[in-house]
């Protein structure tokens, strides 16, 4: 089996979107006033997605008048939804709305399909058709648009945050004015999960160990997904966070990456400090957003 | 960059009269459940140099455990390392650590995935489920599942029961302090980043979550503020780490917003342990100086598990 065609890829990803375009989403808002304070609200959110399957995501509304600054926190690889990523000072949701979502397998979407972490990455891998991650980009596409379905949200002002996803759904629907993203598990993954023995790619190691017969349709199945093939469709400019100096992803292995994205690109080699890589994010989010009381957002022990 | 905070922190947290007694009672409790361990090979994750197998075992109130162990597939009687997750975190496949030469239970308290048949309690929602009961409280099993571990590491032939090492990092450190208090066994333990120690301080020095599930709970029921402040103080790793004989080492970041520091230095003050050192790593948040720490951590384990110096 060789390497997809670029047109192949296209149709591919133009019929997935077209079947989720076949569910209408149906969201439920539930408001949730344990995690409700003065500054935000809180409610948790059913919509549905290609299949049809049912997810879950958690919606924050600020206080006061909008329209506000979005953050959409796109589905992470493991099986907890946050609320806002752990860290983020709670004061985050008093300026963005905020909404993440769990795509299937995650907890609270884990019904009728639970996801094995470590184990989704390879889960229906040796078929392009079948893998799970065509329909969880398809559930990541669902929660950006239903975000900007709703009239709390400024649509000049959407960032779209996380990993790998975070990039593919900025591609596959319009409306992500800004981009955050953390390449991690589809960018040349074929070839850079030989030199790991890191998970999460060291789950392809182990299944090609297991299974080297599929060796050629996995590469195949893991070309439609490739970060490069979605890049040239990415207008928003965009915060593409590097591994440090020397590591698997660090900025020079990203460069074809960048070159590759259509908007403004600024790359960002990590510090190895969590401190300091995070708090690039939040300011650089801030000010592609105009918010200019930064500090005021910011967790106590970051703040100057 | 952020003034370092004071390393002369004051905690609140004030150990119950009635702790060990209170301990006392729930190892009993624990210790009339037959263990039943169960080792489940998993080929999909084996490789020539080491093997894996999905473990399960019995704890309190007869829930379930899980947990991955893996071991080099050659060599004699080896040590062990017990890693403890974070609150969030998946637990990994601990291959990383067999390479190194140890036997490695990375373990699944109730609730974690593989673990939440029984017990589901949720994220967020794990830290203040019955949080007002410290005889129902989510923490009571949960830290349980991980002393249960250890009988788990004492149950295999293949491990040397007087080379046991346990780290973690986040919750996981705040678990190795528990471990390492509770289990005169733990010959050797690294906490990164301590969670679960100074929980009422550290609702007042962050507001990020998962601390802030606390502050949820309390802006919703004030009343049970007393109730809640009693409970943890039973649960709190700084109540535990006067019992900590055995060497030990903490690692904490001084711009840590999930963790915050003062809360470690807190800890780290009422350690009992003789042989004890922090590193704190400034210009670093929860990360707690991970990349340059690790090498201080193998070479740790290696001086006290492996019998070996190594040069840094």
């Amino acid at each position: 089996m060789s390497e997809p065609t670029p047109a192949a890829v296209r149709d591919y990803w133009q019929e997935t979107l077209a079947a989720l375009a076949r569910y209408p989403a149906r969201p439920e808002l539930e408001p949730l006033p344990l995690r409700s304070t003065p500054f935000a609200r809180l409610f948790g959110v059913r919509l549905t997605s290609l299949g049809p399957y049912r997810l879950f995501g958690y919606l924050s509304i600020p206080a006061g008048d909008g329209p506000f600054p979005a953050i959409y926190y796109a589905p992470k690889y493991q099986s907890v939804l946050e609320i806002i990523p752990q860290g983020t000072a709670n004061l985050q949701r008093s300026r963005y709305v905020t909404f993440s979502l769990a795509g299937r397998g995650q907890r609270n979407a884990d019904a009728p399909y639970a996801a094995m972490f470590p184990g989704l990455l390879t889960d229906g891998l040796d078929r392009a058709a079948s893998y799970v991650f065509r329909s969880i980009v398809a559930d990541s596409v669902r929660g950006l648009e239903f975000l900007l379905s709703r009239p709390e949200v400024d649509p000049a002002r959407v960032v779209v945050a996380g990993n790998d996803l975070a990039l593919m759904t900025a591609a596959s629907t319009p409306g992500a004015t800004h981009v955050v993203t953390t390449p991690a598990l589809f960018y040349k993954t074929a070839a850079l999960a030989l030199k790991t023995q890191a998970y999460p790619l060291e789950e392809i190691n182990d299944y090609l160990r297991a299974y080297p017969a599929r060796a050629e349709s996995v590469r195949s199945t893991l070309a439609h997904f490739d970060l490069l093939r979605f890049a040239p469709r990415v207008i928003a400019a965009t915060l593409l966070m590097a591994g440090a100096p020397g590591s698997l992803l660090d900025g020079k292995a990203l460069q074809p990456l960048a070159a590759a994205l259509q908007g403004q690109v600024t790359v960002y080699e990590s510090q190895q400090s969590l401190y300091k890589d995070g708090l690039y994010a939040e300011r650089w989010m801030a000010a592609q957003c105009g918010i200019a009381d930064v500090q005021q957002i910011l967790p106590q022990h970051w703040r100057d | 960059m952020p003034n370092a905070p004071a390393d002369n922190y004051q905690s609140k947290v004030d150990k119950p009269d009635d702790f060990d007694a209170f301990w006392e009672g729930v190892l009993r409790q624990a210790s009339a459940v037959a263990l039943e361990p169960e080792m489940i090979p998993d080929p999909l994750r084996t490789s020539e140099d080491i093997e894996t197998f999905q473990v399960f075992y019995t704890s309190i109130d007869h829930v379930r455990v899980a947990a991955w162990y893996c071991r080099p597939t050659r060599g004699a009687r080896a040590p062990a390392i017990m890693l403890l997750p974070g609150y969030q975190m998946d637990p990994p496949i601990p291959k990383e650590w067999a390479r190194k030469g140890y036997a490695a239970l990375s373990v699944a308290p109730r609730g974690k995935l593989r673990s939440n048949r029984q017990f589901n309690p949720g994220y967020p929602n794990l830290l203040t489920h019955n949080v007002v009961d410290r005889h129902t409280y989510a923490y009571r099993g949960f830290y349980v599942d991980t002393w249960r571990g250890i009988d788990f590491l004492l149950s295999r032939p293949e491990i040397d029961p007087a080379r046991i090492g346990v780290t973690g990092s986040s919750q996981g450190g705040g678990l190795t302090v528990t471990t390492a208090a509770m289990r005169p066994e733990v010959r050797a333990a690294s906490a990164g980043a301590p969670y679960l120690c100074g929980f009422m301080d550290a609702v007042e020095l962050t507001h990020t979550y998962p601390y802030e599930e606390i502050n949820d709970y309390l802006r919703l029921h004030p009343e049970r503020q007393a109730e809640v402040e009693d409970t943890l103080a039973y649960f709190d790793g700084i109540s535990f780490a006067d019992r900590i004989t055995c060497p030990i080492i903490v690692n904490i970041g001084l711009q840590d917003n999930v963790c915050p520091p003062e809360t470690g230095y807190a800890l780290f003050e009422r350690i009992a342990a003789a042989d004890k050192r922090l590193y704190p790593y400034d210009g670093h948040g929860h990360d707690a100086g991970r990349a340059r720490h690790t090498a201080v951590v193998d070479a740790f384990f290696a001086r006290h598990l492996l019998g070996r110096e190594v040069s840094r």
